[in-house]
């Protein structure tokens, strides 16, 4: 709702990032949230739409234009309400989500958007800040129980969502803490683990078993799931990364991007990582090849190992500066974004292919690149081709590929439980009972959808949980 | 959501166990919530329980009960399911069993459903089953017995259990609505964000793919309105090549915009819709509230100018540059209700058109006050084609029970086109109660108006044409087989010119500029007429597609083609499985030839009015603005005179028309309705008798004078010498009436001046301009909504507190100014007189100047009375303003004063 001309006497605003010097000291979320009377005034913003696009695009259909209204008007202790019943963990979206509310909001045609985000992270802050957030205990145990393979924002969310429900839910994880890439794949600046941590103390109260170094198909045997479980959730993410296999791809100093980052966190966590297992951008040339969000994260990462230089190459034309918003309205536009990692330092290269590394002694040196050309065939289609002579070389001592990932990995559990895939390789399910090809077991998230943002997770999670329920009981009572 | 099996819980009622089982509940127990329709019908004092749900409980509950049961009430578990034999069973069950009873009851809906003929239903009711009718009254509910035989209590109980179920779910907050704005989850739209987009999108791009996504989305939908759940089929006929089908050029020229006011939408989109329906050939609606004359003659002009209730900026000029007049019976999405419009959005430009003040808000009445009859309407239409008897009389009706008769009974009043509007639609401006549940959807109107006319052989006359949430083209070509001759979109327009349906229309401040007059807001307008006509052009293709498949070459060959249409369409939806809509698709049996469209014209019978003789004789005045005078006997057979001649005037001479008294018409007699309808500037008319209704009614300019002749014996002041609803719409001009007039004298007056000797009920009534003298009594109710305009009112018996209807006016005694220097007779009357209002304005000298000028045209004694006692009479009149342009006045007077200090500023 908001103020009605509120839009046409208010600017956007977002929260300021720190100086990039003091951010680079270490590895502290950096943003300096606004006070609660400039979070009103963003609040009023928002014109309360007669057809909210903001609420239909996003993926768990906040119901924005009731929690903007609340904030105007000041009852962030009802805001957290409407927040709450349709988002489990407003604190990670508000964070790390890329907003396609955003892109969505009808300020966004010709103006700036509400600052949908922010408000959301706001709310939820304040609220655990006042200690609003208890966890909510079922009234009566149903005797089902339900076991979790994978503690992402889908697993979490599923499991939240059917402990609620007074199912006996049990969340396993392969590594040895729980989140999965939210925490061991972002960075502790986007978005600090501790919130994490206290998302798992109210899931415990709640009656969540979780349980950690528990590797299905590895370190268990996958039967166990089919045996003493009424139902099954499979949400282990989509963790088979593209490889890039030109040669000199063994040499040493070439990680998945993955491996980077889950180390830095465990750094970060505590541990003492075993030097001959290190890997540090310390005084490095680093080459990051792949021009997404975990791209961004190893630069942000790298800047912070005080890197000597970081280039990021993309196969993909270099975006447009500005959307065609008449065009891309209210969908999520293709244009150029520059992160605060990116501000950080780092040199951007786009059209690239990489044809070879070179190194001495088994250790990278060098990266063999060529330049493309990219044009529409007579069916639509974009083909690239490289140009002659256009052959270039860069310093590369660490390369990290952040090419993104192709489809959940298939060997160990999936292959000895045997669900039917789809034709991208994940694990086949629709999205209205998340069903696989064995009755009792379901998927959710990456897993079953591909890689994608944390938000569709956490919708998954909670459809899934529905689609369980009603699977146990006969009917549901958790929303849709 | 709800997946079709019908499931009850709590303690309502109990589900039956089989499906021919069913509840009885004699009346003999406690009162109960379910039961308490019984108790209610009559018999307070019995009480109610449920005692038997089998053939076999009737029997136990014999004995339980057996003398105590009056009456019984059965409830059909399942409607459907119950047949005529097992009542028949469950009644002789009954009678045998308890010997005192005397009246079995049910559902009247139930009864419906299950009684497939009038004989069967005879049956039931000789059995001794009586009819407890809950809800409507008796079978005239058309609609009811038409449509919503489906919809049984049962359903509706159903409906009701599942939303108490959702709202009481505790993992759920209450819904928060989506019944008037969209919900994700919610209730389904017409217009949710897939459609705005999937449409936005195929009118910038043009392409016919893109268009295809978008009305796919409409055509497939859910059913949420009557034709979906009608299915278009070819009725076995031969599909014909689209090249052999009329091209798209033909079919838009049936198109047209739907009215939307300049007001209500921004001027950059008004004249874009219209320079986009132009281009195609179609036509655009001015929507009611008058038009920008630089717009007259340009790619830019509104070719239907509508006349509605309010008359605003109706003037002959407007009507000439008209290709249609169409007269607004009421609107389709606000039945019953007249336009409104804001105060805040009422700026300098609108104000302007409507001949009214800025910041003062417009309401148009709802009716037309001068349509009481169906005679009534044939005098307007009669009015209109006298004006401009080069265009088409449209005349707008509401989907309604009860349309195609007046539908009749309009195009027997020679209408050109008819127009039935559906019930969607409006701004986001209507109120709250216009919105959902008022009116009906236009398919059962159009099909009820073309069987109606068809049956009388009325069909040929006139075009129909319909409008209400028009889409796509499988929606053109429904309507088209329903009956319409044209199409009419409306919101479809908007969204394709950048409306996302934020519904804050009321509130002035549209985001995309559509619906504001915010001069920041409007920058933002991106819409362009290119992408209305892609839009229509597509629309077109589609409907191009589809009578090929039916294999009609040309569009009037598919119009009221009913047989095209079955209702076989499969709709998997609970509350549908009852819905009959096959009386929307009845052909009316006629002989062979009757036209079931659009054949020839209509005979307005224009060609023999006096206007024709007073336009030969003024050939000097209207050539070359030489003064003439022209004498004229005139009858009560001669109704609007004047009108045609102003209608010359306007065409050359715009709204200002000629200098003062240019033609002067003196007449004798009495004259027919309509004396000086919409009179041109410089135009007189000096009548000797009297007058019927709607004298001067839309005066624009021109002079009016009416007294009695010498010879008469009656006393002018006590008498009434014209009729009711005089000075209708009037915008400027003089009046001088040397007697009383009838009811609603000067309502919806916005500018003329007028000087009367007494006037009946509701005198001045939505005056929004105009300064009004009565120098006698008036009746009761004056003043009534009126925002506008000053009145003087002569208040010998001070009494005349009591006849004011003082709501929105305040009543003072007349002041006089600095300067009461009165001009001499001669002075006073010679030439126009104009009065601008002002907050500090000189009453007596008005006064004076308007008795004086009465005086020297009409010879009134009452008047020669007054100016002779000047000091005595002042002092008697009251003088009637109206609150909110008392504050407008205040305002010009601060915005004056702006002025003087900006030009001192400027030279200083």
């Amino acid at each position: 709702m908001g103020k009605p001309t509120g839009f046409l006497e208010i600017h956007r605003k977002i929260p300021a990032n720190s100086p990039i010097a003091d951010r680079l000291q270490d590895f502290r979320e950096f943003t300096v949230q606004l006070n609660f009377k400039q979070l009103s005034q963003q609040g009023a913003r928002c014109m309360d739409c007669g057809i909210p696009f903001c609420h239909y695009g996003c993926p768990v259909n906040n119901i924005i234009p009731d929690w903007n209204h609340l904030v105007y008007t000041k009852k962030w202790h009802q805001a957290i309400h409407v927040l709450h019943s349709t988002n489990n963990f407003p604190e990670f979206t508000g964070r790390i989500c890329p907003a396609p509310c955003e892109a969505a909001c009808t300020l966004n045609i010709d103006d700036n958007p509400v600052t949908i985000k922010n408000i959301e992270r706001a709310i939820v802050d304040r609220a655990w800040q006042e200690g609003w957030i208890k966890p909510e205990i079922a009234e009566q145990k149903t005797g089902k129980s339900v076991i979790i393979v994978g503690s992402g924002p889908a697993g979490m969310a599923c499991a939240q969502q059917l402990a609620r429900a007074g199912h006996k839910v049990t969340l396993v994880e392969k590594n040895d803490r729980i989140g999965g890439l939210m925490r061991y794949g972002i960075p502790n600046f986007k978005m600090e683990k501790r919130l994490i941590d206290r998302r798992i103390a109210q899931m415990r109260a709640e009656g969540v078993i979780f349980r950690t170094n528990v590797h299905i198909g590895v370190n268990r045997k996958s039967s166990i799931l089919l045996e003493g479980y009424d139902a099954v959730v499979l949400t282990g993410g989509s963790e088979h990364a593209r490889d890039l296999p030109v040669p000199g791809r063994d040499l040493r100093d070439i990680y998945y991007a993955m491996e980077y980052l889950l180390q830095q966190n465990r750094r970060i966590a505590g541990e003492v990582i075993p030097d001959d297992i290190k890997i540090s951008a310390r005084g490095k040339n680093v080459i990051v090849i792949g021009g997404g969000d975990t791209g961004s994260d190893c630069i942000g990462t790298a800047n912070r190992q005080k890197a000597h230089s970081i280039t990021q190459l993309e196969i993909l034309p270099k975006p447009p500066e500005k959307e065609n918003k008449a065009l891309s309205w209210p969908e999520w536009p293709q244009k150029m974004r520059t992160t605060t990692s990116h501000e950080e330092g780092c040199d951007r290269d786009w059209s690239v292919i990489t044809k070879s590394f070179s190194g001495k002694n088994g250790q990278v040196k060098t990266i063999q690149c060529a330049r493309l050309q990219w044009h529409q065939d007579t069916s639509g289609g974009w083909q690239m081709e490289e140009i002659p002579g256009s052959e270039f070389e860069l310093k590369a001592d660490l390369v990290l590929l952040a090419m993104g990932f192709i489809h959940p990995v298939h060997e160990g559990m999936l292959k000895d439980l045997g669900v039917a895939l789809d034709a991208r390789g994940n694990v086949k399910a629709n999205t209205r009972q998340y069903q696989t090809s064995i009755p009792n077991v379901f998927a959710a998230g990456d897993m079953r959808r591909g890689q994608s943002l944390i938000v569709w997770a956490i919708h998954e999670g909670r459809g899934c949980a529905k689609a369980v329920d009603e699977f146990l009981m006969g009917e549901s009572n958790l929303p849709d | 959501m709800y997946d079709g099996r019908m499931r009850y819980e709590g303690t309502v009622y109990r589900p039956p166990s089989e499906a021919n089982s069913f509840l009885l509940q004699a009346t003999i127990g406690c009162s109960w919530n379910h039961c308490t329709y019984c108790a209610m019908y009559r018999d307070k004092q019995f009480r109610v329980r449920p005692i038997a749900d089998t053939l076999e409980d009737i029997a136990a509950a014999g004995r339980a009960y057996g003398d105590g049961v009056r009456k019984a009430f059965v409830m059909d578990g399942d409607a459907l399911a119950m047949d005529i034999d097992h009542w028949e069973e469950i009644l002789t069950a009954l009678s045998d069993t308890f010997p005192n009873l005397r009246r079995v009851s049910c559902y009247a809906t139930a009864l419906n459903l299950l009684a497939k003929s009038d004989q069967e239903l005879e049956r039931l009711r000789t059995l001794g089953l009586k009819l407890l009718y809950i809800g409507p009254e008796s079978g005239d509910d058309v609609t009811l017995k038409r449509i919503a035989k489906g919809a049984s209590f049962a359903d509706l109980d159903l409906d009701q259990i599942l939303l108490n179920k959702l709202a009481w779910n505790p993992r759920k907050n209450i819904g928060q609505g989506g019944l008037l704005k969209f919900v994700h989850g919610g209730e389904d739209h017409a217009y949710n964000p897939d459609v705005i987009q999937s449409l936005q999108v195929a009118v910038k791009s043009g392409n016919y793919n893109d268009y295809r996504v978008y009305a796919d989305q409409i055509n497939n939908r859910a059913p949420i309105a009557l034709r979906d759940l009608l299915a278009v089929n070819n009725n076995n006929c031969k599909a014909i090549s689209i090249d052999d089908v009329e091209p798209m050029e033909e079919i838009v020229k049936r198109f047209d915009s739907a009215a939307m006011s300049l007001g209500a939408l921004s001027p950059e989109a008004h004249e874009t819709l219209a320079e986009a329906m132009n281009q195609l050939g179609g036509r655009s609606n001015s929507g009611e509230g008058g038009e920008d004359k630089k717009r007259y003659g340009t790619v830019k002009r509104s070719k239907i100018k509508q006349v509605a209730s309010g008359r605003f900026g109706v003037t002959p000029e407007y009507l000439r540059s008209a290709e249609v007049m169409q007269i607004k019976v009421a609107q389709g999405a606000k039945p019953g209700e007249g336009g409104q419009l804001p105060g805040h959005k009422v700026n300098d430009l609108i104000a302007e058109l409507r001949f009214c003040k800025p910041g003062v808000s417009l309401i148009s009445p709802p009716p037309h006050h001068d349509i009481y009859s169906i005679e009534d309407l044939a005098q307007l239409i009669f009015d209109l084609k006298n004006t401009n008897p080069n265009a088409g009389i449209s005349v707008k009706l509401v989907s309604e029970i009860g349309v195609g008769t007046i539908a009749a009974g309009v195009v027997k009043a020679h209408a050109d086109h008819v127009v039935i509007a559906g019930h969607d639609g409006g701004t986001g401006a209507s109120p709250l109660t216009s919105i959902k549940h008022a009116g009906a959807p236009w398919e059962l109107g159009l099909a009820e108006t073309q069987q109606t006319l068809v049956l009388n052989q009325l069909r040929g006359r006139t075009r129909l044409l319909s409008d209400g949430q028009m889409r796509t083209g499988r929606d053109v070509v429904i309507a088209a087989l329903l009956g319409a001759d044209e199409v009419g979109f409306g919101t479809v327009a908007l969204v394709v010119c950048g409306c996302i349906m934020m519904r804050k229309c009321h509130l002035n401040t549209c985001p995309v500029g559509v619906a504001t007059q915010n001069s920041e807001l409007r920058k933002r307008f991106t819409g362009k007429p290119e992408h209305l006509v892609n839009y229509f052009m597509m629309v077109a293709e589609e409907v191009r597609g589809l009578m090929a498949r039916l294999g009609f070459q040309t569009f009037d060959e598919m119009i009221g083609r009913v047989e095209y249409l079955d209702t076989h369409r499969a709709v998997d939806h609970w509350k549908a499985h009852g819905v009959d809509v096959s009386h929307l698709l009845h052909k009316p049996q006629v002989p062979e030839g009757t036209a079931i469209h659009a054949r020839e014209k209509q005979d307005h019978g224009i060609d023999a009015v006096l206007d024709h003789e007073l336009i030969r004789q003024a050939q000097a005045a209207l050539t070359e603005q030489q003064p003439v005078v022209i004498e004229a006997a005139i009858h009560n057979t001669d109704r609007t005179i004047g009108a045609m001649l102003s209608g010359k005037v306007a065409k050359r001479y715009g709204h200002e028309g000629l200098p003062e008294d240019t033609i002067y018409i003196n007449t004798t007699g009495t004259a027919g309705q309509s004396f000086g309808a919409w009179l041109a500037h410089g135009i007189t008319l000096e009548l000797q008798g009297d007058a019927n209704d709607y004298v001067g009614k839309g005066l624009s300019g021109g002079k009016i004078i009416i007294y009695p002749p010498a010879i008469s014996p009656i006393i002018p002041e006590d008498n009434i010498i014209i009729g009711n609803t005089v000075l209708y719409g009037a915008i400027s001009g003089e009046c001088y009436f040397r007697g009383v007039a009838g009811e609603r004298f000067a309502v919806r007056n916005s500018g003329a001046i007028a000087v009367v000797e007494g006037v009946g009920d509701h005198g001045c009534e939505y005056m929004t301009g105009g300064t009004v003298v009565v120098l006698g009594h008036t009746g009761r109710n004056f003043a009534a909504g009126m925002s506008g305009g000053i009145a003087y009112v002569l208040d010998l018996e001070e009494r005349f507190t009591q006849y004011c209807n003082t709501t929105q006016v305040e009543l003072e005694s007349i002041v006089a100014g600095g300067d009461s220097e009165y001009p001499d007779d001669i002075e006073a009357a010679a030439g126009g007189m104009l009065i601008h209002h002002q907050a500090d304005q000189d009453d007596h000298l008005i006064l004076h100047q308007l008795i004086q000028r009465h005086h020297h045209y009409t010879g009134s004694e009452k008047a020669q009375e007054i100016l002779d006692n000047w000091t005595y009479y002042v002092a008697k009149f009251v003088k009637v303003l109206p609150i909110e342009y008392s504050k407008a006045l205040q305002e010009m007077a601060v915005g004056q004063m702006v002025e003087i200090t900006n030009r001192e500023q400027a030279h200083g």
